[in-house]
């Protein structure tokens, strides 16, 4: 509760900032102030609190997500800082994302229908705005439009099911709801409908094939930064609100979602890998990728047992800071080169060095090659799910795993094996640090993976 | 049996009315049966006792948002009709995927049996009253985190809107 206060009030003070002039001390003050959102959040660690008529729940499981998702948007902060340096626009930057953020941690902690809806509006509406952000560039008008109007539908979905779960157990609150599906009278087919139509609109949130339609477009329309905010703390939260629904409160019924679960997750992660295979922009590369990555977590959440929490945790952990990584090197690059094709990337390796190391240490995460963080995110996917029982599902994904090396590999080549020859970029003070964070992150997660598989 | 008969009547108009907006070429046309539509569907909140919500459902819906859709529909002059030719694949499939969702739920509501409600009828439950105990009670965080959601918008839609300063 104190990290949604601290965010909500950051973001009004953010909006302050033009009134009173102190624009310039914007920045430093917001990353204090996620620092200490961060350490407000960690001190109610073991101190399950119910907030306002059980309307959200701090518990370990949301603490949890919550902290990775603030250290996330830390690091995305110290990527980004070249998107708060226009004038006009600089405060509204500022606090959608901030916004955006309290959005994300309400979908962490929800136990609620209410607030289930409410997070996903309050992480998407800033999120239609930031993609269109940059009013001069036809694709990202483009893009805003297209991920309003299919966000709306996916909305209209969810909204649906709400309403029909809501018809068939008489109440939004989650643990009523799980009490009256599990006791002994019929539940009514209603509420099946209910739960088809929300993970209709859950797995448009996180991109799931068939529903992944405006990520690639989106992605690529958008502005880098925002791109990056999209694929990992978005993609986290939404992440965090299905595991919440899907397997606390519909555990009992996992007979009716879960082969259309199976079935999204082999769709995702063969149809994300594959398309990847084919493009030739790094940007719209990764965008699929990312849709690939959904289909892991999504095998974790097909699993449903005491493995999946935390496999979905430091999966999405990794994943997300191999994202950041990746996001920033291609923001600079294409930046310095004026484009995303793969062949701006030739002979990176001589000219900007550390760039191309961390790209490689990210790439090889995002892969999942020892001894990165990557490879235990698989292998613990892979292990719940397979004590589940879905060995067919885990032979998938270890195919759909190794299309994908082909295409992260071919990156890699392009930065070491390949002639180009292109000056050096310089690099910001930010973008240095943030790389070299990101770097060591991945090593240290993937060398020690202990201390977050332990946390749930 | 006055209220069931009413219950018939009102919602034959709402499902006709709902396929006008989708049936009905002329964009003015759909807008007016949207109208219409929730005007049927207000009916049906008095049905169900709750006024308020039938009050502003009229205010808010059939008031100010339809007359909204009909400035922009007359100012991006969509008056005639425009709308491009959809291919045939993608009629079908669109008819396929709405057809097996129908299925579904005419299925699904085929089996439905009758809930009673536990608790004891009270005829003041649509009243504001009760309406604002309930939002300021049970509901207080959702009714405040609303704020942000708006503040939200608001902030993006000037965003949007404003010129660079240069």
């Amino acid at each position: 509760m104190k990290a949604l206060i601290l965010l909500s009030s950051l973001g009004v003070i953010s909006l302050l900032a033009e009134l009173f002039s102190f624009k310039k001390l914007l920045y430093p003050l917001v990353l204090l102030g996620l620092i200490a959102t961060f350490v407000f959040n960690i001190c109610d660690w073991n101190a399950t609190n119910n907030v306002f008529y059980k309307m959200l729940q701090f518990d370990n499981y949301a603490i949890a997500f919550s902290s990775v998702i603030i250290i996330i948007a830390f690091l995305w902060f110290l990527m980004a800082e070249g998107f708060f340096k226009e004038e006009t626009n600089l405060t509204d930057h500022y606090a959608l994302v901030l916004f955006a953020l309290v959005g994300a941690v309400i979908l962490t902690s929800y136990t609620n229908m209410a607030m289930l809806f409410l997070g996903i509006e309050i992480l998407s509406i800033p999120m239609y705005i930031l993609v269109g952000s940059s009013k001069n560039d036809l694709s990202s008008n483009e893009a805003s439009f297209k991920y309003l109007i299919m966000g709306a539908f996916a909305t209209g979905f969810l909204l649906f099911g709400i309403a029909l779960i809501y018809g068939a157990t008489g109440s939004f609150d989650l643990t009523e709801i799980k009490t009256a599906i599990s006791s002994a009278g019929v539940t009514p087919q209603i509420f099946y409908v209910g739960m088809l139509l929300m993970l209709v609109g859950l797995s448009f949130k996180v991109s799931a094939v068939p529903f992944h339609f405006w990520a690639p477009d989106v992605y690529e329309g958008a502005p880098t930064v925002i791109t990056a905010f999209m694929a990992t703390i978005v993609k986290l939260a939404a992440f965090a609100a299905f595991l919440r629904l899907f397997d606390v409160t519909f555990y009992r019924v996992s007979g009716s979602w879960g082969l259309v679960v199976w079935m999204l997750a082999a769709l995702t992660m063969l149809v994300g890998n594959i398309t990847a295979v084919f493009q030739t922009r790094v940007k719209r590369m990764l965008a699929y990728s990312s849709v690939a990555h959904a289909g892991y977590m999504l095998l974790a959440l097909l699993a449903a047992n005491h493995y999946s929490n935390s496999a979905i945790l430091f999966y999405g952990t990794a994943y997300s800071i191999g994202s950041i990584a990746t996001f920033t090197i291609v923001s600079i690059v294409a930046g310095a080169r004026g484009d995303d094709g793969i062949h701006s990337f030739n002979g990176l390796g001589k000219s900007n060095p550390m760039l191309a190391v961390v790209m490689t240490i990210a790439l090889l995460s995002l892969a999942g090659i020892p001894p990165t963080a990557g490879f235990f995110a698989k292998y613990y996917i892979f292990t719940s799910s397979f004590i589940a029982g879905n060995v067919g599902l885990v032979l998938i994904a270890i195919i759909a795993s190794l299309i994908g090396v082909y295409y992260y590999f071919r990156l890699i080549i392009a930065m070491y094996f390949k002639e180009g020859n292109h000056e050096a970029i310089p690099l910001d003070l930010n973008h240095k640090l943030l790389l070299i964070v990101t770097a060591i992150a991945i090593l240290v997660l993937g060398i020690c993976p202990d201390f977050i598989i332990r946390l749930l | 049996m006055v209220t069931t008969y009413l219950f018939y009547f009102l919602s034959f108009l709402a499902i006709m009315f709902g396929l006008m907006v989708v049936l009905s070429k002329n964009p003015i046309h759909s807008v007016l049966y949207l109208v219409l539509c929730f005007f049927t569907i207000a009916g049906h909140y008095v049905l169900l006792n709750a006024q308020f919500l039938a009050v502003v459902h009229v205010i808010v819906y059939s008031g100010a948002i339809m007359v909204l859709f009909l400035f922009v529909i007359m100012l991006l002059n969509l008056n005639k009709e425009t709308e491009p030719h959809k291919s045939i694949w993608l009629k079908g499939s669109a008819a396929i995927a709405a057809g097996s969702l129908l299925l579904v739920m005419v299925g699904s509501l085929k089996g439905a049996t009758t809930i009673q409600s536990t608790n004891a009828f009270n005829p003041n439950i649509g009243l504001i009253e009760n309406l604002g105990t309930t939002l300021f009670k049970d509901f207080l965080l959702p009714f405040e985190v609303s704020s942000i959601l708006l503040l939200a918008a608001m902030v993006g839609a000037v965003m949007l809107g404003k010129k660079s300063i240069k």
